[in-house]
């Protein structure tokens, strides 16, 4: 099996998983969402091969240009899924976050986005490719899950469904913040620091990050003590995650600076 | 002074602060940072002044930024130092005696009557407390025993750890930009060059560029040595992400060129009228060599370009220090110069038709040959290890904060006809739904044993 055929079997499991999902949320029937989570999985682990497969045959770490961390990105997704809905045993999220999975791996597979794995320019090759690439995805991957409960929170009209989509986007953010502040920032200064010999140098890609920090520094203050919860909560999880989402992609397309990789 | 101090302790004046910093970072990313005037006219017309007047085209260094910072910074001093009394007392020294009815007040909470004597049922709530890992305190007062039971106190700090942890980041970032510096160094293989502030100097023993099979580049590298007055102390090879360090300096692999000045390059002369004549001559960039043509014509190469293209006066300049399209500047010399003109590597057939068309010779650019330079970024950074510490701390106090939650639980035991009335309940900085399945775990184990 290649890459390409356990990333295209992925996919197919991802819809399936969407569809049962997302049966289970709008029909009567709550029987099917069990088998949503094991489609979910079954495609995570395919995609996981494909991931290990591209790895060893490339020789370095699978997110060094568009298309790799998209896919990346789009496991992440799938991960933070199936450990919440295992964790919280709330199938509702699942479909929609199956939606965002399906979206990533769809626009990682578009012509638009160079497959071919290139050999690593000098500055790429370093242990903190792995380090900051990683956790920061999985903590924007977090970051996804928070925004789809915010969502799903402001449009629902029954209390408890509401403090529990509430709680939930709180507890992905106590997860998905100190990943990303990890990840993101401190694995990313460390780095910057041995490849460039500097910490930080205003770049958009880093602003960027810092801007994601403080909206969800913003969540936590404005949650943690003073209380704010529910539909305040949510709309800066909401503005949260679009934010990391600009950092991640609309740095690369919509502003130029050092950070050109992906 | 009180009120001052309230407004910039208050919570308010952070949120303010962390949504002006959010703007002022987004504004900062839409306005392109640091570049010249003529761009910043291009792009803003008549808005020009305003936006150099605000300092908007070095936003993150500008003055009202440092000040929004640095509100921010007295912000959390003051926040921190007003909150971390009490909690350094709560948790060294905490009140153990309360009244039953701030219990009754909690959420989580419970009430049993024990078949023993209040001695007998303390010593034996003691015992579960401590067996679920909670560190106990009691103190008797009127009759009332009374319990305080707390486990992972340290974690009340968690946010402190992030703050100060931020603050030492800020003033690290202070003393890199106050106290540091970063300078480029271009060296050619066997030069050296000084370090600034420092007695030693650095020279490049050996410049090399490894390349990918399918052409890209796979590495720069760059020997250097470190010299003191006394002689080489110290030598290794760099390349990108593997830096050298001596005495708090840095030395980075930062970038790679060629030295175009000293050119060498192969340009091959031959006559219109004589197909037999061909002259091949390698000349450095300011050299003049014979042609040996029989007319005694002499040619200099004056300038080479790497990238050649025609500026806005249409004077030659080159656009980059890439080879994309270089071009040497020739002149011939019959006693006095006779002609001048372009040749260019990437277009032959151009270079025969300007400037030395009259001359009945034709010139190619067959070869240039440069030197290549190793750019070496050399950095003094003491605020760095500060910002090490810092992101230390913020991390440590961000793993407290989420996952070590301060649990807590009071206890009120009093004694009526020998038999013992326990009020307890709880409190949790974090993980409340946990807490309270442990705390009903630890009720009905009090209730088994009795």
């Amino acid at each position: 099996m290649t890459e390409s055929t356990l990333f295209a079997a992925a996919f197919i499991l991802y819809i399936l998983a969407a569809g049962f999902y997302l049966a289970t949320t709008f029909s009567k029937i709550k029987r099917r969402a069990p088998l949503g989570f094991w489609l979910g999985l079954a495609g995570l682990a395919l995609h996981t091969l494909a991931l290990v497969l591209r790895t060893s045959e490339s020789g370095h770490a699978p997110f060094t240009n568009m298309y790799e961390s998209l896919s990346f990105l789009a496991w992440s997704v799938a991960l933070a899924c199936a450990v919440t809905v295992r964790r919280f045993g709330l199938p509702r999220i699942g479909g929609y976050l199956m939606l965002i999975v399906i979206a990533l791996v769809a626009l990682a597979s578009s012509p638009l986005m160079p497959k071919e794995a290139a050999p690593l320019v000098p500055a790429l090759q370093s242990i903190w490719l792995w380090l900051h690439v990683s956790v920061t995805i999985l903590g924007e991957a977090f970051f996804a899950v928070a925004f789809v409960a915010s969502l799903v929170y402001l449009a629902a009209r029954d209390d408890a469904k509401r403090a529990q989509m509430d709680d939930l986007a709180y507890r992905c953010v106590a997860v998905g913040f100190p990943l990303f502040t990890l990840g993101g920032l401190v694995f990313g200064m460390v780095w910057a620091a041995k490849a460039w010999g500097t910490y930080w140098s205003w770049d958009p890609k880093e602003v960027w990050s810092l801007i994601t920090w403080f909206v969800f520094a913003l969540y936590l203050h404005t949650r943690i003590v003073m209380g704010w919860k529910g539909k305040r909560s949510a709309v800066i999880a909401v503005i949260g995650f679009l934010a990391a989402l600009f950092t991640y992609f609309g740095v690369n397309y919509l502003l130029n600076g050092l950070h050109s990789y992906a | 002074m009180k009120r001052t101090l309230a407004f910039f302790s208050s919570l308010r004046l952070a949120i303010l602060l962390l949504i002006l910093l959010t703007a002022a970072s987004v504004l900062g990313t839409l306005i392109p940072q640091g570049r010249s005037f003529e761009e910043y006219t291009a792009r803003f017309g008549g808005f020009t002044s305003l936006v150099l007047h605000l300092q908007l085209n070095r936003l993150y260094h500008s003055t009202w930024f440092l000040v929004l910072l640095g509100l921010f910074a007295l912000n959390i001093v003051v926040c921190t130092l007003t909150r971390l009394g009490p909690k350094v007392r709560r948790a060294r020294s905490p009140r153990i005696e309360v009244e039953p009815k701030s219990l009754a007040a909690l959420k989580i909470r419970d009430c049993v009557k024990l078949k023993i004597p209040a001695a007998g049922a303390k010593s034996e709530l003691q015992k579960i407390l401590a067996d679920a890992g909670y560190r106990t305190r009691e103190t008797t007062r009127g009759g009332r025993i009374h319990i305080l039971a707390r486990k992972r106190v340290f974690g009340l700090f968690g946010s402190d750890s992030v703050h100060v942890g931020l603050l030492i980041i800020i003033a690290g970032g202070l003393v890199s930009g106050l106290s540091g510096f970063r300078e480029g160094l271009t060296l050619v293989k066997g030069q050296e060059g000084p370090v600034p502030r420092s007695e030693f100097r650095l020279r490049l023993d050996d410049f090399t560029t490894e390349y990918y099979a399918g052409g890209g580049v796979k590495a720069w590298k760059s020997t250097l040595t470190v010299l003191e007055k006394t002689g080489p102390v110290l030598s290794k090879t760099i390349e990108v992400n593997h830096p050298l360090s001596y005495k708090g300096v840095s030395f980075f692999q930062a970038s790679y060129g060629w030295d175009w000045d000293k050119t060498s390059i192969e340009i091959w002369a031959r006559k219109k009228n004589d197909p037999a004549y061909l002259k091949k001559l390698t000349v450095r960039v300011g050299e003049r060599r014979d042609l040996e043509d029989g007319e005694r014509t002499a040619l200099s190469v004056t300038k080479f370009f790497p990238d050649f293209v025609l500026g806005a006066g249409n004077e030659p300049q080159t656009r980059s220090n890439e080879p994309n399209n270089p071009a040497a500047l020739i002149e011939g010399y019959r006693g006095e110069k006779f002609f001048s003109g372009w040749v260019f590597a990437n277009y032959p057939d151009f270079s025969q038709t300007h400037g030395t068309a009259d001359s009945g010779l034709t010139f190619e650019l067959k070869r240039f040959d440069a030197e290549p330079v190793s750019v070496i970024e050399l950095v003094y950074d003491p605020g760095a290890i500060l910002i090490w510490i810092g992101c230390a701390l913020v991390m440590a106090g961000l793993g407290l904060a989420f996952y070590w939650p301060t649990w807590e639980i009071r206890a009120i035991l009093e004694e009526t006809q020998g038999q013992a009335d326990l009020v307890a309940a709880g409190s949790a900085t974090k993980s409340r739904d946990r807490f309270a399945a442990e705390f009903a775990r630890l009720g009905a184990a009090l209730r088994r044993n009795r």
